[in-house]
């Protein structure tokens, strides 16, 4: 049996008066595809804040390849190999897209601080970039604007700008949302391109995505997760069925 | 090609200018260049990182009275440093005094960010006349250049020798710092702040660095000045300085490399020029900056580049429409100045005394004409040439509108 690379212990978070996540209990191995679905207000984004570091948990315990992780900077957990994209598009709209994915690759090799080496002459950063450039398919709109892509081309890139540091594990907040149906067809193809041999925790609302990308399932109401398991197991599961999906016609 | 032609040449310009003019337009040359040094530090942090700070001011004074600090050191022979090399001391006194106000201002982003750098500016200010030692209390500090091989730094001219050679060098440094990995990754912090943290970088300590950078060339800058001056005082941390180092910034344009420079050097012309002619000059000053701020928001240096833009793709329209725009602007212009100096020379204090003495409105002389305050025509002769400009210019940008709007509709439907 594999080994849990994700493992969320009794993970609780309040704001003031109302606990938003409610002792969350939550693996994921590595190398799956795991989907977090819920109601809107489950708590889903908040446990992704809680998981990538914008928040820092009220109690109880993240561990990411066993090491604890909880209440740690951004940064320093993306540094530990797990990384993700915003619900809101976050990427550098006045920086070419090459710009974009540069960066992200000089995170890759730790160049942090240089402040003495011409970007035009660091060979490895810029042959790495070309091959996230080529990952999430932007070769040709390489030297636009971010801000100017279409809105999937945008979604693609901070998609390759989250694996530019070298994550083992990506987190995506809804990758789809607000797609066409090719847009969403599209995207779905180069999601599982990308993250081939990552782990994969995503949120998501698009129950075909969902069931046909996803190897498990965790379904989170109210801050809590009801059940966990495999698309046929969440399927079937009648708390699910009378929680979420008998909302969503099928 | 053509921009490397165009900077060397601006180089040489510059080595020549002494040749030709005179001393007192060789001073004024000295202070511009300063000026556009300090809006280039300024713009790293401001245009490059997106951090707009308003209390640089105190970077540009550290600098400064470090070299004066540093000039009477030599001048005892308590110190061994070149003449030349003197503005240094600024850049490192700048670059410390960066790093440590960066660490608590850089603690907070935007309007915070911006508040906490006005603060540290006028806690500096507040204090340092109480600071005698280091600020010189009320009176400031004086020193003497010292000579350095066949320089005496006697006249003004070996000063401003020195002066376009540190500016040169720093913009080029400034330049490579824009090229360098870490220079890119400072415009990633201007775009999207969370997702620079969310790359593993740590973007406290990314803006700390920036800060210092930009500091160090500010202090480099007030060093300049001090070195120039041989004198500083502490009303050099005024607001003043803060707030002019962003007017020349935004009216050059901060989203273009040389913007700054462009803002700095024609307002400190504008500055020297117009303060001999008229006492309003500030009045004008302020005048030209929310006039180029509401029709050219991105700046003088962005027009520029779209003129040249405009002929590179015989975009014979636009160019045309611009130079219909002119004759009615200035047409305006000269409208606003002669009212805004008609009333300041009434509104003048002398002027007044004779007028409650002898009772009549004597004329008041203006472009070596005399103007009867009392008649109509003093007044409608200005008013009629605003009207009628402003009219011109409202026909010409409708006019221009109407031809092109079909094509703008188009081009707006294919960019959807």
């Amino acid at each position: 049996m594999t080994k849990d690379i994700i493992q969320l212990t009794d993970l609780r978070k309040r704001f003031g008066e109302s606990e938003i996540i409610r002792g969350v209990d939550l693996g994921v191995k590595r190398g799956e595809r795991h989907a977090l679905i819920g109601p809107n207000g489950a708590g889903k984004s908040t446990l992704f804040h809680l998981i990538s570091g914008l928040y820092k948990p009220s109690s109880g315990d993240i561990r990411l390849n066993g090491d604890s992780i909880a209440g740690l900077a951004p940064h320093l957990i993306t540094r530990r190999g797990l990384s993700r994209s915003f619900q809101i598009t976050t990427i550098f709209p006045r920086l070419s897209v090459y710009e974009n994915l540069r960066i992200a690759a000089m995170a890759r090799h730790g160049r942090r601080y240089a402040l003495f080496s011409l970007a035009s002459k660091a060979t490895v950063i810029n042959r790495d970039t070309d091959e996230l450039l080529e990952l999430v398919r932007l070769t040709q709109a390489r030297d636009k604007f971010a801000g100017d892509l279409t809105y999937s081309e945008q979604r693609a890139l901070e998609i390759g700008m989250a694996i530019g540091p070298g994550a083992d594990v990506i987190l995506l907040d809804e990758p789809m949302a607000g797609m066409s149906r090719e847009e969403t067809h599209y995207m779905l193809n180069l999601i599982r391109d990308i993250t081939q041999g990552k782990t994969l925790l995503v949120v998501e609302h698009d129950m075909e995505v969902v069931f046909s990308l996803c190897d498990r399932i965790s379904v989170l109401v109210y801050g809590e997760v009801i059940a966990s398991g495999t698309p046929e197991e969440i399927r079937s599961n009648g708390r699910v069925q009378e929680a979420y999906l008998g909302e969503v016609p099928a | 090609m053509m921009r490397i032609g165009l900077l060397a040449s601006i180089v040489a310009l510059l080595l020549g200018a002494p040749l030709v003019l005179s001393g007192h337009v060789v001073g004024v040359l000295t202070t511009a260049l300063i000026a556009v040094l300090f809006a280039m530090a300024f713009n790293l942090l401001s245009g490059r990182a997106g951090m707009l700070s308003f209390g640089h001011a105190a970077y540009f004074a550290i600098g400064g009275f470090a070299v004066i600090h540093a000039m009477q050191a030599v001048e005892k022979g308590l110190l061994w440093l070149p003449t030349p090399l003197l503005p240094l001391v600024g850049g490192v006194a700048g670059l410390i005094g960066g790093l440590c106000a960066g660490y608590f201002a850089t603690l907070r982003s935007g309007v915070y960010f911006s508040m906490v750098t006005l603060a540290l500016a006028e806690l500096l200010h507040a204090i340092a006349p109480n600071l005698g030692s280091i600020f010189g209390g009320e009176v400031g500090l004086t020193t003497m250049r010292m000579p350095w091989t066949s320089f005496d730094y006697g006249n003004e001219v070996h000063v401003y020798y020195t002066v376009v050679a540190w500016v040169v060098l720093c913009i080029g440094l400034l330049y490579a710092y824009n090229q360098t990995l870490f220079g890119r990754l400072t415009v990633g912090v201007r775009e999207a702040e969370r997702r620079v943290s969310f790359l593993g970088y740590n973007l406290h300590h990314t803006k700390i660095i920036v800060f210092g950078v930009s500091a160090m060339f500010s202090g480099i800058a007030g060093g300049l000045l001090a070195f120039t001056t041989e004198s500083i005082n502490y009303s050099i941390l005024g607001m003043g300085m803060s707030a002019s180092v962003v007017l020349h910034t935004f009216v050059g344009g901060s989203g273009v490399f040389f913007g700054p420079a462009v803002g700095a050097f024609v307002f400190a012309l504008f500055g020297s020029l117009v303060s001999d002619m008229t006492k309003n000059w500030l009045l004008y000053q302020g005048i030209l900056f929310v006039g180029i701020m509401m029709f050219m928001g991105d700046g003088l240096a962005m027009l520029w580049l779209r003129i040249v833009n405009e002929f590179k793709e015989r975009n014979w329209s636009a160019l045309k429409l611009r130079a219909l725009l002119l004759p009615p602007g200035l047409l305006v212009a000269a409208g606003v100045v002669t009212l805004l100096e008609l009333t300041s020379r009434i509104l003048d204090q002398q002027y007044a005394a004779i007028v409650s003495r002898t009772k009549a409105w004597p004329p008041v002389s203006l472009y070596g004409f005399n103007w009867n305050p009392t008649a109509l025509a003093t007044w409608l002769v200005p008013i009629l040439a605003i009207g009628a400009g402003a009219g011109l210019v409202f026909l010409a940008i409708s006019r221009a509108g109407r031809e092109a709007a079909p094509r703008a509709a188009l081009a707006g439907e294919h960019a959807r």
